[in-house]
This record gives C-alpha cells, sequence and structure tokens, in this order.
C-alpha cells in the first residue's frame, strides 16, 4: 500500500472532514468508519471522534476525521473547524445549529436533502459551486440501509481518493459480522450514495449563490457569555426557574408530528398523560355540556414527535402526520403558562449527555434495529 | 522486537485491549464517563469469550475498590478504572492499598470533578491522587495508554505498589488513532512474568495479618517504607522502559520534551495538550521563536531532576494546568513544576495558567497564545493577583457594568404558589388512622400546572418527564425537589437553562437522600423558629438510572432515620445517563453495555433488584408502586405519598420509566410495553401502607396475567431471550417473577405478614 497524495490539507497538513447529524442517525459510525478507512486502505494516517455528549436521539451530534500523510502524526485533538468535506446528514440542522461554521469556498458540502441541487443552493444560502445533494433518507428506506452508509457512499465520492470498494470493505470490517443480513441493504446505501450524489454547478448556474451564512468573519472562538465571571449568580446558580421554555425543539422530530382533530376529542386526558414534553394545553371548558377540562391545542415548540399521544389516543383525535404536511400547524398553541412569549424560540435538539458505546447496537430510525 | 498489530482505536479500546492482554483476574468497577469504555469493551470480549477476566460490577466505585483491594489482596492480578468522582468516592481506599503495599493497576481516564457537574476532561480528579501512595502515569497517547498498562503492571509488582495510568477524558480516551499492540498475548505475560506473592494470604499453615492497628513511631516507618518503595519505583521505571523498548521499539522516559535544546520559552504541560502544543511549536519555530514544549509521562513519583535538566536551557516556562489549587499559587502540576526548579538551582522565570477545565477544547493556537504569554514581561492582569497566575480564557459576561437586568424581565412564569396548584382535584382524607385519596381523576389533574417547564432535553418518548409529571399531579401543595445525577438532572438543568419551577438542588447520586434530609429538617426548623411561614411543603428526592445502587445506602439510612419526606424512584432499568450500562434494576438476561451477549454471555447475569422491599423492610409509613399504564391509580398513590411525607416519615413511591433509546423500542409503544410489565408481573402494582401490603392490581384475576417473554419480547434489549438457546434463563426470570408475586399476594391476603 503505497502512500497517498491528498488533494488539499491545510497548514497543519490535515485533510479533513466534519459531519453533522443528530443522534439517532449513525454519523459517530460514519465518521469511525471514514477514519479506519484512511489507515486501512488509503495508506494514510487517520485520526477520528465524535463531539462529546451524546448518542442521544434527537441531539445534534458532530463527527470529525483527520486524515495526514501515513508517515506525519496527527497531533491536534481539537475538532475541525474548516473542513475541506462537510456531511450535513439532516436537512434541519441548517440554519438553526451553525453547521456550515467554519466552511471556506473550497469546502465540499453534502447535503441529505430530497431537494435538486439548485433548490437547496437557493433555500439555504449554499453556494452551488460547493453544494453535493444526496435523497440519503430515501435511499436508505428503500436501500434497507441507514443513512449513515448512504452518505459514507456520496462522502467518499465527493472526496474523491477513494474507490467503491474500499468503502463497501470498510463497511463489512465493521458492522458484517455483528449484522451480516444487513450487509446486502447496506451495501446498495452504499452503493447508491456513492453514484447518486449529484453536483449541481454548471456554466448557467453559478451566480445561485446567497452568501448569508457562509465566509462571515468569525466571532471569538469563546463569545462572551451573558453571564461570566463577573454577571452569574454564584455557585453556578440559575435563578430564572423554567427558561428551558425558550427552547424550540422542532429540530428533534424525524419528520412525523401528532396532528390534532378536535371533532373526534373526547377530553380524556390520556394524551396529557403520556406527553413527556407538556404539549397539551388543557383549559377549563365544556364538554358534552359537561364541566370538564378540554383539550386546546398542541405547543409545536416542544413536541419532539415521539407519537406516545398518538398511540394512547383512543377516539382517533391524534394521528400521525407528515410534518411536511402541515407547514401551517392547525391548533398549535404555545404553552399557556407563559407569563408573556419568549422573545425568540431557541432551535435546539434535545440535550446529550451518553457518551458511551451506543453505536454497538445500530439502531434504524425507527427504533428498531438494523 | 516482537511482532505487533496496527489498531484504529481510542485510549479506552487500548486500555481494554492491554487488559486483555495481561490476562488479569478480576476487575472490580463502577460505570463513569469517560471511562465506561474500558469495562464496556472487555465485556464485549468476554461476551465474545476472549477473556476470562471477572468482571464484578459494584455498586459503587468505593465497593469496587473494595473488591479490587480484596482480590488483590488473595493474590490476583486486579485492575480498575474509574473517572473524576468515582476517583473521589473511593479515595479513602487508595492510601489502604498503597499502605499495605498491595499492587494492582487503575486506569483513570481524567474528567473534571464536580460540582456544578460535568463530564468533561481536566485534570481536577487525577490531582487529588498526588498524596495517595501511587505511582501515577501519564499518558497523552492512546498507545502510551497501551504501553503504560503493561508497563503499570510490571512496576506494581516489582516494587509493591499499586499505579494509575491517567490519561485525558475524551481528548485521549475517546480519539481514535493508529496504534501498536502486540500480536501475541504470550509476548505481554512474559514480559510480566509470574506473579510473586511474598505473603500469600490463603497459606493456612502460615496465616496472616493484613491490616494492623499501628500507633507511631510504627506508622512513621510503616510510611517511610511506603517512601522508599516510590523510591525504588524512580530507580527502576527506566530499566523497566528500556526493556519495553526492546519488545516495542517505543521508548518512554519520565519527561518528554520537543524543541527544548535551545528554547528561550518553554511551554510545560500535561496529556494530549502536549501534542498540540507540539504542532506549534513547529509554526513558531517557522518564524524563528526560540519555543519547546515539555510535558511529564510520570508524576508519582515526580521527575524532579530530569525537568530542571531539559529545562536548562529556557528563560521563561509557563506551565499550563487543567486544574487549580484554588489559592495554592496555581494548579498542584505548576507548583511542583516551580519545586522542582527551585530544588535543582534554576532561577529560570516561571509562570502558572490554568486552562482547558472542564473540556475546553485547546486548538494550536491557543498554544501559540500562551507561548506569547509567556513571553510577554506583563502578564494577565487581574486585579490584585500576582501577574505569573493567570487564569485562560474565562469572559467577564455581557453588560456587566451596567448591572444585570431585573429579575423580573427574565420570569417566563408566574410562580407556583399554593394558590395555584391546590386546585382541589385530588384529597386525601385521614378517617381513623387510615388515608383514602378522593377524586385525582386524569381529566381534572390536568388542571395542575406542571412543576416542570418544556424545553427539556429528554429523548423523544422519554418516561422521566411523564413520570414526574404523574408524580407532581396529584401532589397539590408545594414542593421542592432533589434530583441525584441521572438523566432526570442532565435533561433539565443544562446551564444557563432549567426547566424546574420550584424550588431544586441536585445533589451526587451517593448522597441524595441525605441531602434531602438535612434540607427538609431545615425548613421545619425554620418553621418552629416562626422563620418561615408554617406551611405544608412536600420533599421530594428524584432518582433513576440505578441510582439507589450506589445511593442505597443513603436511601436506607435516610428511611430508617425517618425523615419526612418522599423517595421518588424513576426505574428505567440501567445506568441509562452514562449509555446503559446495567444497574442492578436491570432485567436478568438483558442486553445492556456492560453484559453484552455473545456465546459465552446471555445478558445480565443476575435478577433485578427489589428496592420496594427493601424499603418496606425498614418499615418506613408507605412504600407504593406506580406505572404510567394505571395513571388514575398512579396519582392517587402520589397523593397519598406526600400525605405519609408531610405528617408521617419517609415515603417511597417507584415507577418503572420508559427508556426507548436503551431499552431499544419504539418511543410510541412505551406504554404499552409498560403495561405488559405490569400485567407479567415483572412490575406488579402495590403499597405498603403502615406495614400492611395491600395488592392493587391482580391481573390474574382480570384474565390480563401474560407470560413474561411476552413482556420480554417487545423490546430490543431482551429480545433475544425468546431464543430457544434461552429458554432456560427465561424459565429462570418467570419462576422468580411469579416467586415475588405470589409472596406478594400472600402479603396480600394476610395482614400480618
Amino acid at each position: 500500500m503505497s502512500g497517498m497524495q491528498l488533494p488539499v490539507t491545510n497548514e497543519s497538513g490535515y485533510y479533513e472532514i466534519r459531519l453533522e447529524s443528530i443522534g439517532g442517525l449513525g454519523a459517530n459510525l460514519c465518521a469511525k468508519m471514514l477514519g479506519e478507512l484512511g489507515l486501512k486502505y488509503l495508506g494514510l494516517n487517520s485520526a477520528s471522534f465524535s463531539s462529546y455528549g451524546s448518542e442521544k436521539k434527537g441531539t445534534p451530534v458532530k463527527g470529525y476525521v483527520r486524515y495526514s500523510r501515513a508517515e506525519d502524526e496527527i497531533r491536534e485533538h481539537s475538532p475541525v473547524e474548516h473542513p475541506h468535506l462537510l456531511g450535513i446528514f439532516h436537512e434541519a440542522l441548517i440554519e438553526k445549529n451553525s453547521v456550515l461554521k467554519g466552511s471556506r469556498k473550497d469546502t465540499k458540502i453534502i447535503l441529505n436533502t430530497s431537494l435538486s441541487p439548485e433548490k437547496a443552493a437557493e433555500k439555504y444560502g449554499i453556494p452551488i459551486s460547493m453544494l453535493f445533494c444526496i435523497p440519503a433518507q430515501k435511499i436508505a428506506i428503500e436501500s434497507h440501509s441507514r443513512i449513515n452508509v448512504v452518505m459514507l457512499g456520496s462522502l467518499g465520492k465527493v472526496m474523491g481518493f477513494t474507490e467503491l470498494e474500499q468503502l463497501n470493505q470498510i463497511c463489512k470490517d465493521t458492522l458484517g459480522k455483528k449484522y451480516p443480513s444487513a450487509m446486502p441493504g447496506n451495501l446498495e446505501g452504499i452503493r447508491r450514495g456513492f453514484e447518486e450524489v449529484l453536483y449541481g454547478a454548471s456554466a448557467e448556474n453559478t451566480e445561485i449563490q446567497n452568501e448569508k451564512h457562509m465566509f462571515e468573519e468569525e466571532g471569538e472562538d469563546c463569545p462572551n457569555p451573558e453571564w461570566g465571571y463577573k454577571t452569574a449568580p454564584i455557585g453556578g446558580i440559575n435563578p430564572r426557574p423554567g427558561n428551558s421554555v425558550i427552547n424550540d425543539l422542532a429540530p428533534s422530530r424525524q419528520g412525523y408530528i401528532p396532528v390534532f382533530i378536535p371533532e373526534k376529542c373526547i377530553n380524556c386526558g390520556l394524551c396529557d398523560s403520556t406527553c413527556p414534553d407538556m404539549v397539551f394545553q388543557f383549559q377549563k371548558g365544556t364538554y358534552k355540556g359537561r364541566e370538564m377540562m378540554v383539550n386546546k391545542g398542541l405547543d409545536y415548540y416542544h413536541c419532539k414527535g415521539c407519537l406516545r399521544c398518538v398511540a394512547v389516543c383512543p377516539s382517533q383525535a391524534l394521528v400521525k402526520g407528515l410534518e411536511s404536511d402541515y407547514p401551517e400547524k392547525k391548533y398549535f398553541m404555545p404553552n399557556q403558562d407563559l407569563l408573556r412569549a419568549p422573545d425568540y424560540y431557541v432551535e435546539t435538539g434535545a440535550d446529550g449527555y451518553i457518551t458511551s458505546e451506543s453505536f454497538l447496537t445500530e439502531k434504524r430510525i425507527d427504533g428498531g434495529e438494523v | 522486537m516482537e511482532k505487533q498489530i496496527m489498531e484504529y482505536a481510542s485510549g479506552n479500546e487500548m486500555a481494554a485491549i492491554a487488559i486483555r492482554q495481561i490476562g488479569y483476574d478480576v476487575m472490580g468497577y463502577y460505570p463513569i464517563t469517560p471511562s465506561t469504555q474500558i469495562a464496556e469493551n472487555l465485556d464485549i470480549m468476554k461476551a465474545e469469550g476472549k477473556t476470562d477476566l471477572m468482571m464484578i460490577p459494584a455498586e459503587g466505585e468505593h465497593s469496587a475498590a473494595g473488591i479490587c483491594y480484596g482480590a488483590s489482596v488473595g493474590g490476583g492480578r486486579v485492575v480498575n478504572a474509574t473517572s473524576a468522582n468515582g476517583l473521589l468516592y473511593a479515595i479513602e481506599q487508595f492510601p489502604v492499598q498503597s499502605g499495605t503495599r498491595y499492587p494492582m493497576v487503575m486506569n483513570l481516564a481524567c474528567r473534571t470533578v464536580s460540582g456544578p457537574l460535568s463530564i468533561k476532561g481536566d485534570h481536577s480528579d487525577v490531582m487529588y491522587l498526588l498524596s495517595a501512595g501511587w505511582p501515577i502515569l501519564f499518558a497523552h497517547t492512546a498507545q502510551q495508554v497501551y504501553d503504560f498498562n503493561i508497563i503499570a503492571l510490571r512496576l506494581a509488582e516489582q516494587v509493591r505498589l499499586p499505579v494509575a495510568v491517567a490519561f485525558d477524558g475524551f481528548f485521549t480516551s475517546h480519539q481514535k488513532r493508529k496504534c501498536h499492540r502486540f500480536a501475541e498475548d504470550e509476548t505481554v505475560r512474559n514480559f510480566l512474568g509470574e506473579k510473586k506473592e511474598p505473603y500469600p494470604f490463603f497459606d493456612f499453615e502460615h496465616p496472616i495479618t493484613v491490616g494492623s492497628y499501628m500507633n507511631e513511631p510504627d506508622i512513621m516507618n510503616n510510611r517511610y517504607q511506603l517512601r522508599l518503595a516510590m523510591d525504588e519505583a524512580q530507580k527502576v521505571l527506566p530499566q523497566i522502559c528500556r526493556e519495553f523498548a526492546s519488545i516495542s521499539g517505543r521508548s518512554h522516559q519520565a519527561v518528554e520534551g520537543y524543541g527544548t535544546e535551545d528554547a528561550q520559552v518553554l511551554l510545560v504541560l500535561l496529556g494530549s495538550s502536549y501534542e498540540t502544543a507540539i504542532e506549534a511549536v513547529d509554526r513558531m519555530r517557522k518564524q524563528g521563536g526560540k519555543v519547546g514544549v515539555v510535558t511529564l509521562n510520570t508524576l508519582r513519583p515526580f521527575p524532579a531532576k530530569e525537568l530542571a535538566e531539559i529545562c536548562q536551557a529556557a528563560e521563561t516556562i509557563l506551565v499550563a494546568d487543567r486544574q487549580d489549587t484554588y489559592g495554592g499559587g496555581g494548579g498542584s502540576f505548576s507548583i511542583e513544576v516551580r519545586a522542582a526548579m527551585q530544588r535543582y538551582g534554576s532561577t529560570v522565570r516561571i509562570k502558572s495558567l490554568v486552562y482547558g477545565m472542564g473540556g475546553q477544547d485547546f486548538f494550536v493556537e491557543d498554544a501559540m497564545k500562551m507561548f506569547q504569554m509567556a513571553a510577554d514581561k506583563e502578564m494577565y492582569g487581574f486585579g490584585n493577583i500576582p501577574d505569573d497566575l493567570g487564569y485562560y480564557h474565562v469572559e467577564p459576561g455581557q453588560n456587566w457594568e451596567a448591572g444585570s437586568a431585573k429579575k423580573e424581565d427574565h420570569n417566563f412564569f408566574a410562580p407556583l404558589t399554593e394558590d395555584k396548584t391546590k386546585i382541589g382535584a385530588t384529597q386525601v382524607i385521614e378517617e381513623e388512622g387510615k388515608l383514602t385519596v378522593k377524586g385525582g381523576t386524569i381529566n381534572a389533574t390536568a388542571q395542575m400546572p406542571k412543576r416542570l417547564a418544556p424545553g427539556h432535553g429528554a429523548c423523544p418518548g422519554c418516561g422521566i418527564p411523564v413520570n414526574l409529571n404523574l408524580l407532581l399531579r396529584g401532589i397539590e401543595n408545594p414542593v421542592v425537589l432533589l434530583f441525584q445525577t441521572g438523566c432526570a438532572m442532565i435533561v433539565t438543568t443544562g446551564y444557563p437553562k432549567t426547566s424546574l419551577k420550584v424550588p431544586y438542588v441536585h445533589n451526587l447520586f451517593q448522597n441524595g437522600a441525605a441531602t434531602l434530609s438535612g434540607l427538609a429538617e431545615m425548613c421545619y426548623r425554620k418553621q418552629e423558629k416562626g422563620e418561615m411561614p408554617k406551611g405544608e411543603i412536600v420533599f421530594i428526592m428524584v432518582s433513576g438510572d440505578g441510582g439507589l445502587d450506589i445511593g442505597m445506602g443513603s436511601a436506607l439510612g435516610t428511611a430508617m432515620r425517618g425523615h419526612r419526606l418522599l423517595i421518588f424512584e424513576y426505574d428505567n432499568g440501567g445506568y441509562m445517563n452514562t449509555g446503559y450500562q446495567l444497574s442492578y434494576s436491570t432485567p436478568k438476561g438483558a442486553r445492556s453495555s456492560t453484559s453484552h451477549i455473545g456465546e459465552h454471555q446471555f445478558g445480565k447475569t443476575f435478577f433485578h433488584k427489589d428496592m420496594p422491599q427493601l424499603m418496606a423492610a425498614a418499615n418506613i409509613p408507605y412504600v407504593a408502586t406506580a406505572a404510567e399504564s394505571n395513571p388514575a391509580d398512579f396519582i392517587k398513590k402520589a397523593a397519598k405519598a406526600a400525605e405519609y411525607a408531610m405528617h408521617h416519615g419517609t415515603a417511597y413511591l417507584k415507577a418503572i420509566s420508559a427508556c426507548p433509546l436503551n431499552w431499544n423500542d419504539r418511543p410510541d409503544t412505551e406504554r404499552s410495553v409498560i403495561e405488559a410489565a405490569v400485567n407479567s408481573c415483572y412490575f406488579p402494582l402495590y403499597e405498603v401502607e403502615q406495614g400492611k401490603t395491600k395488592l392493587n392490581y391482580d391481573p390474574e384475576k382480570t384474565n390480563k396475567k401474560i407470560p413474561i417473554e411476552e413482556w420480554l419480547g417487545l423490546m430490543g434489549r431482551t429480545k433475544h431471550l425468546l431464543k430457544e438457546e434461552y429458554r432456560e434463563v427465561v424459565a429462570g426470570i418467570q419462576e422468580e417473577v411469579d416467586r415475588r408475586f405470589v409472596r406478594l399476594k400472600e402479603k396480600s391476603e394476610h395482614p400480618l405478614l
């Protein structure tokens, strides 16, 4: 295996990759496979790790990979700030979690989206010359694989210095023994990711540029927070009861929401008893002539789309719906106990803590095993 | 040179590989981030039959260290792995281990010490170990983690001291890199040789006493022996390293440097930052900067002489510490560097800098800035603090000159005073010493304002907020909450936000119940002295994620003392907050990250803990179990438990709590999974009220009883048990569940039982 030449490197001599995802999509494992690929099959030295915190479902997760020439040491341990290759596993993360931060004109961005490169470039303000699109979710479902292997295929293709066969091999090394029956699906997922990733830039459309997020002068590495050593209440005390309410947890949802059909509601309250996220807004009212608590609506800011409520509803007043079918959510009612509406909601995923090997059990999006 | 194999692995993985190759006898452990993966990886190897290491999951680090001590006294090769508060919880055991001279090895994936709680890496834990009489090797690469694990045991057995192998949590423990290991386990075992026991414990012909009571001067002499052993360690370590180099090709010195020969400015630091700083040295040397970097591979014994030698050429040294002694004049490491330089007559200018605590990332640019700071005449400039002691990267906060905004500006919710929570939906009536609950319907209690705000970070479908909301629906009095460490705490109190709308305190999970005892008694005392209005407040401790394993002693002690408070357990059957390791309440046979399934292991090997019966044995006035599948029953029990907690003594309520992530099932199925747990009698619904047991729901009577495998089959973590090969395991679980249930029924039917 001869040492190979990396197409571009940074000042330290690294080719750097960053993956932006949410827990549950397998970005952690994808980073590991890319790292091992470099070392085992590309004749490179490599290192990889994930953002510490979290394989929790719905939590923002970052994966980092560094390649260098085989003979060089990879000494840096810090996160990748200026990736050469940026994989975005979950479209909803753009705009919300500054996932594009640090990308430069030569960054290649691979986006999991069903949009065409033109549409995605326009929608997300990414220069089309940087953008590659792959409908990874759709391919994952069709091929009975997972988003991470489809993304692996696309990342490998766009990276430009690995063969499909090497990607297959690293996938077999990693998952083959543990999940042999899933291997045909996974290989199909990688192949389609490799072959179907779309690059949209051409002579005609290079003007599609909306650089609203990109190439901004970066702020301080560590911006001065509201609470610093002069201003924070001592001891880490938090005197602002319930201020987590300003978190908008929509990015935790994986495509589905509960849809409310009030005509069918019998106001039993079971939905409120099973909801972990205080979504249901019951108020005093009358139902069938009786004074009781009645369901006035749902606070979609805090709904994580678990669909527990749909499962317990005895009268089909709550049904599972594709979120994209409901751009205007009827019966959207923000938390009724609020004294005042927050000035803004911070879009965020569930926060994470898990630091363990939960990737050892690969899970599908729907919670089942691979 | 012996044959080696390349691995792409993290520090934790390399530690596990070394442990397997060494062929240890016993590992006593308790999971704590970021060291947990070591036990997890070893458990996988066990399941696959690659090691016969006996792994004993203690109920806390203190016990884990005790297990290790016992096994080492028994003559075994023994290993442990821990971090942060785990180290501190076990700390009294470490001088015992060294003072009685029993070798073992402990891996320490360094992490910041609570509180406020953080899981990220710094060196505030390892510095507590400096006076424990343990040699401490500090690895700055995953490769060194492997090498040092092997060297450590050899050293330990040669000088008869326990040895710690420390390395950066996450940066080294979790990042995967190219590493090498010996191809043959024999290579490692030959290097170590046979273990020798100078005083075999199990020699009944020559019985020995370990752990005498001693007065002075014997203590002085014993301690001096320990000191001599440490001197011996200093002497033999280079020899051991040379021998190791001859088989591995990798040589390790106590002190390591880069660019030190002619460096005028030196950065001295520990761990992975050393690697990053080398990159900075390369960059600065390209611009003509005469800079270098130094690190120590051994913290104990401290290589003072070697350090002074390597720093000879320098004019200025900046020692950067991921830890502080708070008033001691810099971090522990920097103080020791200063002492070493002084001892060897150096007049070099030394500055100390505290950086990177709580896992703050260290970029090449940071190292370059530090070189600047070292070279600057002036420094830091924090008021009256001497200018050679600084903090790197701290921020004053916004608008501090103008003062913070008014408190009210930040209130999103009206205070939950009694008038808001006394909705009259649930009443507890006391008649002739007996409590009955009226109302408590699901619809009526929907009026109860939630004590938890939305926007918390629990996983979609998590059972914890569901259970907390059901509990608090039934309690109309003001509440004070204490969460032990666990998912509930983590997901609700991520600074600078909190989901708590009521007074709340966190404490570590060894100590939640005791802390709440003190808090509640202070309230009652203030009320009695007239310093607080009389009123009925419900004090509630919330524990889960196995928090009543490590916190069992504290909870039982609190119950024995009979404080007026409520212990609420959300039982999700595992240490979910650290990535699902087995807890004592994990079902037998369930897969977890410390009970993998393989040819040699079927999952967890012992039955689930029966905590309600343990609490009942403390003879407290009220013990009950509840499940979200029976919400009306749940709310009534909450009301009753609160009443007992306010007026009679300690109450205990336990709810089974879904964890979609680690039960490995779909979030929307959780209520039916829990219903199945109840109907299979795995989780029977009952109460023990003033000593009398009452079964609240008997699925046999309603023809709803299901065999245990129907429940086990609903969860990914137990589904494998339905395979033919595990038939006996399932039969065993069924038998145990039935035995416990029949006994409950008997108790329920006979008031004297």
